[in-house]
């Protein structure tokens, strides 16, 4: 009787665990830039909002950026994978896990527009769910003021399309976009929403300091929406930095014998008032 | 076709003067190509075209090297001129951007 209640215990304390969302990463400093030249990128599977809980990424499938100047222009898409190198990502809980780093010369991001930067990585198998999760992530860098194609589909499996500019945002607006999957919206689907509740140290490849926020609650630390009947959905900002978006579960299908789930994460930056 | 709009705020290549911003707001940057060549680029904050825009090339003294246009991509490419130069988006009366050469880079 005894076990009885001490199983009934566990059960009731493990599902009310917070769910662990998994984001991938595609982190630079500042979205908008003055200026083109050298920059560079971190790839990092995490938790953002913990800042903990670094999983091993294998190399990634593709890595590329699809470059347009002002409306009129060509969108132009550049092959970045030959500037990805392994890193080891350090999270707030001292635990490491495999990481990437870009070094992208001037040439790459110098014009003037728009810069959707896509991440395809290799299928990552999450034990506790036998199942692979593959994350089509987009982070949208502009330069100069001149906008591009940040409101563009790229066709991907599993897409989140802005409907505001995400290198743009004021602390206290909204963010609305849609959810795609191949060009189409997908309507009445959830979308989780976190904060990147911690500093990142680039040089040093890690989250450091303290979590900027202590969630009154699991819920708001991996928040929810749903998409309408149009697949869009509605985004408050409160705080300045990086928010990620995620859609779980897009597409469903098989990878090396087991259920794989193809999922959209969008980053987007959020800046005070001055 | 021409947008000469309000011009608040001004990107001078990669050196960028901070102002208030505005829509159809004029942007013009240059690069030096290493090759001896200048590259610019024009256009507008609201994404639309500065094809047509003239573009002026001046030595040191004030003097007019090179008139150009850019280009229906609202670019233009020309040959890097000897000693000091500047480059000018000629937007319009008291709305011209000027990039001087020592701040054009590769």
């Amino acid at each position: 009787m005894k076990r009885g209640f001490l199983l009934a215990g566990l059960l009731t304390l493990f599902l009310s665990a917070p769910a662990l969302a998994h984001f991938q990463m595609l982190y630079t400093p500042e979205s908008a830039l003055e200026q083109g030249g050298e920059m560079s990128l971190k790839l990092v599977f995490t938790h953002p909002f913990d800042g903990d809980h670094i999983m091993d990424m294998d190399p990634v499938q593709e890595f590329y950026v699809v470059h347009q100047r002002g409306e009129e222009g060509e969108p132009q898409k550049t092959d970045l994978k030959e500037y990805l190198s392994e890193i080891t990502w350090k999270g707030l809980d001292d635990a490491a896990g495999k990481a990437f780093d870009a070094k992208l010369p001037a040439r790459v991001v110098r014009s003037m527009g728009d810069y959707v930067f896509v991440l395809v990585p290799t299928p990552y198998y999450e034990k506790a769910d036998e199942e692979y999760i593959q994350q089509f992530t987009k982070m949208i860098v502009n330069v100069g003021g001149m906008p591009g194609n940040w409101h563009e589909p790229l066709g991907l499996p599993a897409e989140i399309v802005p409907l505001n500019k995400p290198y743009a945002n004021w602390t206290g607006g909204v963010f609305t976009g849609v959810v795609m999957s191949n060009g189409e919206p997908v309507p009445n689907i959830e979308v989780e929403v976190e904060y990147l509740n911690v500093d990142v140290d680039i040089a040093a490849n890690a989250f450091v300091g303290e979590p900027k926020i202590e969630a009154p609650h699991p819920a708001f630390e991996t928040m929810s929406v749903m998409a309408n009947d149009k697949g869009e959905f509605t985004i408050g900002l409160p705080k300045a930095g990086w928010w990620g978006i995620a859609v779980p579960d897009v597409v469903e299908l098989e990878h090396d014998g087991k259920e794989m789930v193809q999922e959209a994460v969008l980053w987007i930056q959020v800046t005070d008032i001055p | 076709m021409l947008r000469r709009g309000l011009i608040l705020f001004v990107l001078v290549g990669f050196l960028t003067v901070a102002g208030t911003v505005s829509a159809h707001t004029p942007l013009f940057s240059c690069f030096d190509n290493a090759d001896g060549t200048i590259y610019c680029e024009g256009g507008f904050s609201d994404g639309s075209s500065a094809a047509g825009v003239p573009i002026i090339v001046k030595d040191a003294s004030g003097e007019v090297i090179l008139s150009l246009q850019l280009s229906g991509n609202s670019d233009v490419e020309f040959d890097k001129p000897e000693g000091e130069y500047s480059v000018i988006f000629d937007g319009g009366e008291g709305h011209d951007i000027l990039i001087p050469g020592s701040q054009i880079f590769e």
